[in-house]
């Protein structure tokens, strides 16, 4: 057996996409070379990786989270809102509140999967209506007044020696989450129950516990994608997580995440993130229409999809 | 007269062959019994005929005309019409529904009203004119389910009839007006092939009388010509004893305190009152027919199952009712599940991580297993002769058996005080077999409390120091010394000894 490469093939040919993309972006279209649109995907492509991050935990159970669009919307409501209050305590709470609405519904939705058996797509996906049905009954059409706090700014749009200040927190957020699936009982038994949740509980291990986590973590990271994309935009508004809701499945599955469970790797969704966010990028600049950006992404999830299916067949 | 003739026929499910070579013929108008112990090949004979699987060799024929059945709907073609062991009906169907649902005689899938007056007057020809035809069957008693399964066979006017088991669930009364309807349809020319454990039935009912063993087709006799111990011993037959170890050191000290006390252990219906204890070092057989129990008792220990009556105790303390405390150092208590594919390990994963799984969740910690599992889960597979390329290869592309010595490895690793083990050698080849039945020894003699759950009488006679023969959910007999033979124990597995603690 041929010693196992430090990165899995698969994400090479992710990144060469990428080259590509810049490639073709750069000698037909121009400015793709610049360092300043470079560092500028970078950013932007923080905001996915780090949603793809959560959401990849819970797609290596066999499960899929649905709700992050208006999870994170609802903490952007929650950090400008608190965060445009007049007393400065208030504003001082407006991060921790934020980041714990995501972590609790998060951990609704784990207890619910974990616990009633609710298909995670079902619930998930009426979560997701309810959090929207909820911002609108208290907000009707209006845009969510106040801003931002100062940090979520700095981490969102500032930089360090010339480096996004949201691309080094997508590192740091990775380096968490790759010590999580790799050096943790956590991330073993993300694997072991995405491929066999009865042969788990047979050995003595607490699925339930793995479920719960892994659902209230990605919950807590689109709460967290949230604040800083409110930071990002200086204001909430509605539906601002609706256009990741397929771009972040599609940077799971493309970096090689079974959809099934069971089988990833991190470096392969880090990658798929960056590969995507350039493909958005690249198609928005050639200013293809919103429809067709729409189909291609449903085609690229789909042919995933099949590859993935034909990958389990051989194996 | 319809005959139906095989002609050298095997099959054999991914390599391992359940029926070789066999040659079997039974004509309509006669009611054909067919013996044999678990694995003999009865059920696969079954499932030949009736469309289910295909010979991977042989021919059949029907009056002398072959026949190639490709779906249970082409046998049905031939009017031969089956009745599983597993009872096949949807619960939540009304019992006219179920009886009605399996020839295509609706129109558009509606149920005509002359195919409910039909299914009406088919239970009550087997004796269910009691039960109710417009509840769901789930809600029917095993026994009323039988007779529904019984009654949708009949539906179909077979003119072969195969049933197994067909009257396991069912009391005396209820098995007379099932064999007196047997009994017109065999006047009426109908070919009844009868499977079962129940000798005295056979006794009562059958014509001609066929003895499987290991796939093999042992003997075909006219009914009442042989004695019950010579077709037991038909059954059991020969075998070879020499790969199974001699025990290491002196045998268990009986009067040591039992390490285990199930006291009238109780989780209806699968358990009905089940007493017995295991003492360290002992290996303690449970067997018995399918479904007596026996499992379930394994898997009740382990705390699988809510809802538990009796005690259970290990050190004379109550055991906790979930897998997660049950392997903790006290009680110390780790299960081999009976499918090592779906249930003891995770094929597409490594057989490293398979080897930690089980140690994985003991500690309070985050991280992983400690070292001094994984040595010892190591050393286990070490002492099995494991074969195996890398460490990171996929448990999947091991053989069975290798994969058996990966899922027993596992608990290994966390050093139990007592392992349960459902039917560990089942499809394994000898040789596997023997390097288990050594580990085990070892690990007895090591002081480990094992008690083994087998299909295979014959390695329970071998290894194990004491045997407790389930019937119906309870412990019918304990065999120990020279009580322990393989005649013995097929005995008390159908029941045929009343009593018989040694």
């Amino acid at each position: 057996m041929p010693k196992r490469l430090p990165v899995d093939p698969s994400v090479l040919l992710i990144l060469a996409g990428c080259v590509i993309i810049v490639a073709v972006g750069g000698i037909f279209i121009g400015n793709f070379f610049t360092s300043a649109y470079l560092l500028q995907q970078l950013q932007i492509a923080s905001f996915l990786g780090i949603l793809a991050a959560g959401a990849m935990l819970v797609i290596l159970l066999g499960h899929i989270d649905l709700s992050f669009p208006w999870t994170l919307t609802g903490s952007a409501i929650i950090v400008t809102t608190i965060g445009g209050a007049t007393s400065s305590w208030l504003q001082d709470l407006a991060i921790p509140l934020g980041l714990a609405f995501g972590l609790l519904i998060g951990l609704i939705n784990g207890v619910v999967v974990a616990k009633l058996r609710i298909p995670s797509m079902v619930w998930t996906l009426a979560v997701n209506s309810m959090l929207l049905g909820i911002a609108i009954y208290y907000q009707g059409e209006h845009r969510p007044q106040g801003q931002a706090p100062e940090l979520v700014k700095t981490l969102a749009v500032g930089s360090t020696f010339g480096v996004p200040n949201a691309f080094l927190t997508w590192v740091a957020v990775s380096a968490a989450v790759l010590w999580l699936i790799r050096g943790t009982r956590f991330g073993r038994l993300l694997f072991a129950i995405g491929n066999n949740e009865k042969a788990v509980f047979l050995a003595g291990a607490r699925p339930e516990r793995t479920i719960i986590l892994a659902f209230a973590l990605a919950g807590l990271l689109a709460g967290f994608v949230g604040i800083l994309l409110a930071g990002y935009a200086n204001q909430a508004y509605q539906g601002m997580g609706n256009p990741y809701l397929m771009p972040t499945i599609a940077a799971v599955v493309i970096g090689g995440t079974s959809i099934l469970g069971g089988r990833g790797n991190y470096a392969g969704t880090f990658a798929g993130a960056l590969f995507v966010t350039l493909l958005l990028s690249a198609l928005s600049v050639i200013q293809i229409s919103e429809a067709t950006r729409q189909i291609i992404f449903g085609v690229l999830i789909l042919a995933m999809l099949i590859l993935d299916g034909l990958r389990r067949r051989d194996a | 007269m319809p005959v139906v003739e095989l002609t050298a026929v095997s099959k054999a499910y991914g390599g391992v062959p359940a029926l070789a070579d066999v040659d079997f013929r039974f004509e309509s108008g006669r009611i054909h019994a067919v013996l044999g112990e678990n694995g003999a090949g009865k059920s696969t004979l079954m499932k030949l005929l009736a469309g289910v699987v295909r010979p991977t060799a042989g021919t059949m024929a029907i009056d002398g005309r072959p026949v190639s059945f490709s779906s249970p709907r082409q046998a049905k073609a031939e009017r031969i019409v089956c009745m599983f062991q597993e009872l096949s009906l949807v619960p939540d169907l009304t019992a006219t529904e179920n009886i009605v649902l399996a020839p295509s005689d609706g129109r558009f899938g509606f149920v005509r009203r002359r195919s409910r007056g039909r299914a009406a007057e088919m239970l009550a020809r087997v004796g269910g004119e009691r039960i109710r035809l417009d509840l769901p069957i789930r809600h029917l008693s095993l026994a009323d389910k039988q007779l529904v399964e019984i009654a949708k066979a009949l539906y179909c006017q077979p003119q072969l009839l195969i049933l197994d088991e067909a009257t396991s669930a069912l009391t005396a009364d209820q098995v007379e007006r099932v064999f007196a309807v047997l009994r017109e349809l065999r006047a009426d020319g109908v070919g009844i092939l009868f499977i079962s454990h129940r000798l005295h039935e056979v006794d009562t009912i059958a014509d001609t009388v066929s003895v499987f063993r290991n796939g093999r087709h042992v003997d075909t006799f006219p009914a009442g010509t042989r004695s019950r111990d010579e077709v037991v011993a038909l059954m059991v037959g020969q075998r070879l004893t020499e790969f199974y170890p001699a025990r290491e050191g002196p045998p268990p000290d009986k009067d040591a305190p039992p390490i285990l006390a199930v006291d009238h252990l109780a989780w209806e219906p699968e358990i009905r009152d089940v007493t017995l204890s295991l003492r360290p070092g002992e290996i303690l057989g449970v067997a018995g027919l399918d479904g007596q129990g026996q499992q379930h008792v394994l898997q009740a220990l382990f705390g699988l199952f809510k809802g538990v009556r009796g005690s259970m105790k290990v050190d004379g303390r109550e055991l906790p009712q979930s897998p997660h405390l049950a392997k903790r150092p006290w009680p110390g208590l780790a299960l081999v599940p009976e499918d090592r594919k779906t249930e003891g390990l995770i094929l597409p994963m490594s057989i490293e991580d398979n080897l930690g799984l089980a140690a994985l969740d003991r500690q309070g910690s985050f991280l992983g297993g400690t070292s001094q599992e994984e040595a010892r889960a190591r050393e286990a597979l070490n002492a099995f002769d494991l074969v195996y390329r890398s460490m990171e290869q996929p448990v999947g592309s091991l053989s069975g058996g290798n994969q058996q010595k990966v899922a027993i490895a596992k608990w290994l690793a966390i050093a139990p005080r007592v392992l349960l083990l459902m039917d560990p050698t089942r499809g394994i080849d000898v040789r596997t077999k023997a390097q288990i039945y050594r580990v085990l020894r070892r690990l007895a003699a090591g002081g480990m409390a094992i008690i083994l759950q087998s299909t295979d009488h014959e390695e329970m006679v071998h290894l194990c120091d004491r045997v407790c023969v389930f019937y119906r959910g309870s412990v019918n007999a304990t065999l120990e010394g020279d009580s322990l033979t393989s005649e013995r124990l097929v005995a008390a597995c159908l029941n045929l000894v009343e009593g018989a603690t040694a």
